[in-house]
C-alpha cells in the first residue's frame, strides 16, 4: 500500500500562466488515508494533485510514494508509469468508448486475460451501482452515472493512490451528498489512498481523514476537520472554512497564553490562547454564528446590540446584530428562537471555541 | 475489490529508469515534423531569397531595381492589383449580398444559394475560364456569333479576353470566401444585441448600421482580402483570359520568365514582391480577423427575426440564379456540350459524338498518366498535409516545448505563397541539392504538401481544441504510452475533423495548376497541366471532354470520400467531446 511524502514541493508558471503556483508544499500523506486539498479556486489545489499523478515537473522538492522518490525536479516518473488512478472534474469519460470499453482500457494495457478483465470489469461496475449499463455510450448517461464510470475506470486498475479532481462538482445537489457518502464506503472498502480536490468545504469536512487547506499556492493548515473548523491555523483558514465573524480587539492582560481580549463594543471575553499576542498589542478574533447566543436584555445582561436584519433558513435562523461600534455580527440560532428586527439584544459568545489571530499575521496582502 | 488483491501496479523500478530529458518515440516523431517544416518551406524560402540576390558578382539589388522599375514587370504588378482590387469589391458585394439574405431575410431558396456558393468555391477556376473563352472569345465565341451573326446585335458581343472577362471569372470562384466569412458572423452574432438594441428604440436599419454591421465587419472584410490574395494567386484563369488579351499578371510574367534561358534572380525578385503583397494583405485579414472574437462571444441565443422582403424576395433571389448561371451553369453545360460536339459552334447539336472521350481515355497517350499522377499526388499529399497538421497540432497544443508558437506561425507562412512562386523556389532550392528531384513526382509532392499544409495544420489544431486534455491524461494515468493514447483516444476522437481536413487538401491538389504548370515533366503531368496544355495546343472539344474527365474524377473523389467519412461521424460520436 502506499503513503505519500512531499517535501519542499515547488512549482512556478511565469507571471500570466492560467494554472496556480504553488511554493513548499509539504504533506505527509498516510497509506489508506483520505486526504483533501481544500482552497478557492487559484489557491494550487488541482496543481499539487497534477504534480502528485506526474503530469507536471516540479521546480524543486520531491514527491515520494513509500520511500520510492517519483517526482523530483531532475527526474520524473511519467503519468503511465506510476500506476495511480485519476478522476477528473470532468469525468474525462471517452466519449467514443461505451462503458465496458471505458473501463477495460486499464485493464487491456496490463494485459489480463479477457475473462480476467470481464469478471473485474462487472465487479467494479457493480461496485459503483452500474452494473447492466456495459453497452451504454457516454451520451446516454447521466452525469451521475457518468461520474461513477469515470469511478470504476480508475478502480478497476486496483491503484494503491486514486486521485480525484472536484470528481462531484458537475453534480446537482442531491447527487452529490449522495456520491460523497458512496465515494466514503468505497475508500473505506477498498483501503485506497484517496487524494480529493475540492474548494466545498462541507464536502471536505465530511469526507477527509485530514484536510489540507491551501491559499495562495501554499499549504495553511494540514489537519484533521475537527482541528482545521475549530482550531484554525490562521485568519486566512478561519475565514475559508465556513461562516466567521472577524471582530477587531486589544489583549488586556495575558495568562499563560490564554487572556482577556476587549473587543470593539465593548464586549470582553476570555480567549483560551493568543496567538503569541502580548498585553496591549491588536488582535482579531474569529467567532462562528452558532457559538454566539441571542438573549433578550435583563436586569443581570444589559443590551450589547441591536438586530438589524433576520433570514430564515429553514433548519436555522441567522441574524445581523449591529455592536454600537457599527460592527455588525452574524448570529445563528435555533429558528424557533425568535427575535423582532430593531429589538436589543444580549451577546453570549462561547470563549472557547474562538480564535485569536494576531494583526497582520496570515492575512491576505493587500 | 479486495484489499489483498491490491498488487504493486507501480512498475518496479521504474522510477529509476524514467527520466523526464529521456527520449522517446514521440520526441522523434515531433522532430520530423519540425524537419519537414523545414525542408518543405523554410529552405525553400531562403534559397528564393538567395536566388533574388545572386548577381553576376556576388550579392546585389540588381534584380529587384529592374522588377521594380522595368516596365514589363510594373505592368505585371499594376495588372495584378487591377485584378486583385476589382475581384474583392466584387466578391464583397455579391458574398455580402448572399450571405445577407440567407442568414437573415425570408429568401426562397436558401439551400439552393448555399450550394452556388459552396459549388463555386469547388469548381477550378480554369476550366471555368476554358469554359467562357468558348461562349465570349471575340471571333467564334458561340455567344458572340450570335448576337453578331444571327441576331444582328453587334453591341451586346463581349470580348472575354479582357480585364473585365478575367475579373468575371475570377470572381466567381472568390466571392465565396466573402460568403462563407460573413454568413457564419452573420449567424454567430446573438439576436439578443439586436433586439437590445430594438427595445431601446432603434429601427432596424439603424439597428443593422449601429449593431449587426460593425460585429460582422472584420469578418466581412477578412474575407474580401482572402479573395484577394486567392484572386491575384490562380494561374489558370489569368493564362487562359489574361494572355490572349495582353493582359500580363505576375504569375503568368514569372511563368514567362522560365523561357528559356530562365531568369532564375529576376523570377526569384518578382516572387518576393508578390510574396509580399500577398503576405501583406492576409496580415491584414488576420488583424480584422483578431476584432472578431467578440462576436462569437455572443454564443448560441435565439435565432434572429427574419426581415420580410415582401416582393423584393424575388429580386433577391433572382440575383442568386444570375450568380449561379454565370458561376456554373453556363461554363459547366457549356464544356458537356462542347465535350460532345464534332465540331463546336451554332449547330453544334447537329452532330453529337462521343469521340472525344474516345480520344481522350484511350488515344492521347498523356490522360491516363495524368489521372493516375494526379490520384497518387493528392491521395499522398492529403495525407502527408494532415499527418504532419496533426503532430504540429500536437506540439503547439499539448506540449510546452520553447518555440511552439513559432512552429505554429512557420507552418501558416505557405498560406502567402501564390503557387507559382513555391514552384520557383523549389526548383532553385532543388537544384542546389545533389539529388535530382526536378521533373519528378516527388518535387510535386513537396510542392502539394508545402502549399497546403497550412489547410492541414489548422484542421488538426481545430480538431484537437475540441478534445479536453483530460481524455488524454485519463488514459495516461492508466498506463497508456504516448502512442496508445494517440491511436485509442486523440484519433478516434478527431478523425472527422481529420478526414474534412484531408478532403481540403485533396480537393484542391486534384486541381492544382499553379505550382505544377513550373514543375512537371512529361512523365510526371498531372490532370491540370495537361488540361492546359492541350487548351494550350488548340484542341477545342477534347479539352473539354478531358475537362469533364476532370471533374468527374473531383466529384468521384468527394463522393468516395464522404463515403468512407462519413461513417465514423456517426451521432455518438458527435457527442460534446469538451467541456
Amino acid at each position: 500500500m502506499a503513503g505519500i511524502t512531499i517535501r519542499g514541493l515547488s512549482k512556478n508558471f511565469g507571471a500570466n500562466a492560467e494554472v496556480a503556483a504553488v511554493s513548499d508544499i509539504n504533506l505527509e500523506i498516510a497509506d489508506n488515508s483520505f486526504v483533501t486539498l481544500l482552497g478557492p479556486s487559484g489557491c494550487g489545489k488541482t496543481t499539487t494533485l497534477r504534480l502528485i499523478a506526474g503530469y507536471i515537473v516540479p521546480d524543486e522538492g520531491t514527491i515520494e510514494v513509500d520511500g520510492r522518490t517519483v517526482s523530483s525536479a531532475s527526474s520524473v516518473v511519467s503519468p503511465e508509469s506510476r500506476g495511480m488512478g485519476m478522476v477528473f472534474q470532468n469525468y474525462a469519460i471517452w466519449p467514443h468508448k461505451n462503458v465496458y470499453e471505458n473501463v477495460v482500457f486499464g485493464l487491456k494495457l496490463r494485459k489480463v486475460p479477457a475473462a480476467d478483465a470481464k469478471k473485474k470489469v462487472s465487479d467494479a461496475l457493480a461496485l459503483v451501482n452500474l452494473a447492466g449499463l456495459e453497452q451504454r455510450y457516454p451520451n446516454e448517461l447521466s452525469g451521475g452515472q457518468q461520474q461513477r464510470v469515470a469511478l470504476a475506470r480508475s478502480l478497476v486498475v486496483e491503484p494503491e493512490i486514486l486521485l480525484l479532481d472536484e470528481p462531484l462538482s458537475n453534480l446537482d445537489a442531491k447527487l452529490r451528498e449522495r456520491m460523497r457518502t458512496e465515494l466514503k464506503v468505497l475508500q473505506r472498502r477498498t483501503g485506497i489512498t484517496f487524494v480529493y480536490v475540492t474548494h466545498d468545504q462541507a464536502e471536505a469536512l465530511a469526507l477527509s481523514d485530514r484536510i489540507a487547506v491551501m491559499q495562495l499556492g501554499k499549504v495553511q493548515q494540514f489537519g484533521t476537520p475537527l482541528e482545521v473548523y475549530t482550531r484554525p491555523a490562521n485568519r486566512m483558514v478561519a475565514d475559508f472554512m465556513g461562516l466567521v465573524n472577524l471582530l477587531p480587539g486589544k489583549v488586556r492582560d495575558v495568562r499563560n497564553g490564554a487572556g482577556t481580549i476587549e473587543l470593539a463594543g465593548n464586549l470582553v471575553i476570555e480567549a483560551p490562547a493568543l496567538d503569541g499576542a502580548g498585553a496591549g498589542e491588536s488582535v482579531e478574533v474569529s467567532i462562528r454564528p452558532e457559538n454566539i447566543r441571542l438573549r433578550v436584555p435583563s436586569a443581570a445582561t444589559a443590551a450589547q446590540a441591536k438586530i438589524t436584519s433576520h433570514v430564515f433558513l429553514g433548519n436555522i435562523s441567522e441574524y445581523y446584530a449591529a455592536l454600537p461600534s457599527g460592527q455588525v455580527l452574524r448570529v445563528q440560532t435555533h429558528p424557533l428562537e425568535r427575535f423582532e428586527v430593531g429589538s436589543d439584544v444580549a451577546l453570549e459568545i462561547d470563549a472557547k471555541q474562538c480564535s485569536v489571530f494576531r494583526r497582520g499575521a496570515g492575512s491576505e496582502p493587500s | 475489490m479486495s484489499t489483498e488483491v491490491m498488487g504493486t501496479v507501480l512498475r518496479a523500478g521504474s522510477a529509476a529508469r524514467a527520466g523526464a530529458r529521456r527520449v522517446r518515440f514521440e520526441h522523434v516523431v515531433m522532430a520530423g515534423a519540425i524537419l519537414s517544416l523545414i525542408i518543405l518551406v523554410v529552405l525553400p524560402l531562403l534559397w528564393l531569397f538567395y536566388g533574388s540576390l545572386r548577381g553576376e558578382q556576388g550579392l546585389s539589388l540588381d534584380h529587384f531595381a529592374e522588377v521594380l522599375s522595368g516596365r514589363l514587370y510594373v505592368n505585371a504588378l499594376l495588372n495584378s492589383l487591377i485584378l486583385g482590387a476589382w475581384t474583392g469589391l466584387f466578391s464583397l458585394l455579391i458574398g455580402l449580398t448572399l450571405a445577407w439574405a440567407v442568414s437573415r431575410t425570408d429568401v426562397p431558396g436558401k439551400k439552393f444559394i448555399q450550394a452556388t456558393a459552396t459549388l463555386s468555391y469547388l469548381l477550378p477556376p480554369f476550366l471555368t475560364a476554358i469554359a467562357f473563352t468558348y461562349l465570349f472569345s471575340p471571333n467564334a465565341g458561340l455567344m458572340n456569333v450570335l448576337m453578331r451573326d444571327v441576331l444582328g446585335l453587334p453591341w451586346l458581343t463581349f470580348n472575354i479576353f479582357s480585364m473585365t472577362g478575367l475579373v468575371i471569372v475570377t470572381v466567381m470562384h472568390t466571392f465565396p470566401f466573402v460568403y462563407l466569412l460573413a454568413s457564419s458572423a452573420l449567424q454567430s452574432v446573438d439576436a439578443s444585441y439586436e433586439e437590445a438594441a430594438q427595445i431601446l428604440g432603434a429601427s432596424k436599419l439603424r439597428t443593422a448600421f449601429a449593431i449587426t454591421g460593425p460585429l460582422v465587419a472584420p469578418a466581412v472584410l477578412s474575407g474580401t482580402l482572402l479573395a484577394f490574395v486567392n484572386a491575384i494567386a490562380l494561374f489558370g484563369s489569368q493564362a487562359i483570359i489574361g494572355l490572349p488579351g495582353r493582359i500580363v499578371t505576375l504569375p503568368t510574367r514569372i511563368y514567362a520568365l522560365f523561357d528559356y534561358p530562365p531568369e532564375y534572380g529576376l523570377a526569384s525578385a518578382l516572387s518576393l514582391v508578390f510574396v509580399l503583397l500577398t503576405v501583406g494583405a492576409l496580415y491584414l485579414q488576420r488583424s480584422f480577423l483578431a476584432k472578431r472574437s467578440y462576436v462569437t462571444l455572443g454564443g448560441k441565443g435565439s435565432r434572429p427575426q427574419l426581415m420580410e422582403l415582401g416582393i423584393f424576395r424575388w429580386v433577391v433571389f433572382g440575383f442568386a440564379v444570375v450568380i449561379f448561371v454565370i458561376a456554373i451553369l453556363a461554363p459547366y453545360a457549356t464544356l458537356i456540350a462542347v465535350s460532345f460536339s464534332k465540331s463546336w459552334g451554332l449547330e453544334f447539336w447537329k452532330n453529337l459524338t462521343f469521340a472525344n472521350y474516345k480520344f481522350i481515355l484511350f488515344e492521347y497517350n498523356v490522360t491516363q498518366r495524368a489521372i493516375l499522377n494526379s490520384l497518387f499526388l493528392a491521395t499522398i499529399a492529403a495525407t502527408l498535409a494532415v499527418f504532419l497538421g496533426v503532430v504540429m497540432g500536437w506540439i503547439d497544443l499539448r506540449t510546452r516545448i520553447p518555440g511552439r508558437k513559432i512552429l505554429d506561425y512557420a507552418s501558416l507562412i505557405p498560406l502567402g505563397l501564390p503557387g507559382i512562386v513555391v514552384a520557383v523556389a523549389l526548383i532553385q532550392f532543388w537544384l542546389a541539392m545533389p539529388i535530382a528531384l526536378y521533373g519528378t513526382l516527388t518535387i510535386l509532392l513537396l510542392a502539394y504538401v508545402g502549399r497546403y499544409l497550412p489547410l492541414g495544420v489548422r484542421a488538426a489544431n481545430a480538431s484537437l481544441r475540441q478534445v479536453d486534455p483530460s481524455l488524454e491524461e485519463s488514459a495516461q494515468i492508466l498506463g497508456a504510452s504516448w502512442t496508445t493514447t494517440l491511436r485509442e483516444v486523440t484519433l478516434p476522437l478527431i478523425r472527422p475533423g481529420l478526414f474534412a481536413g484531408w478532403l481540403l487538401v485533396f480537393v484542391p491538389v486534384i486541381q492544382e495548376l499553379s505550382a505544377s504548370i513550373l514543375l512537371f515533366s512529361s512523365s510526371s503531368i498531372t490532370l491540370a497541366v495537361a488540361v492546359y496544355n492541350l487548351y494550350e495546343t488548340g484542341y477545342i472539344e477534347p479539352v473539354a471532354a478531358l475537362a469533364m474527365v476532370n471533374m468527374a474524377i473531383i466529384g468521384v473523389a468527394i463522393w468516395l470520400a464522404y463515403r468512407i467519412g462519413g461513417r465514423s461521424v456517426s451521432a455518438r460520436e458527435a457527442a460534446p467531446v469538451s467541456n
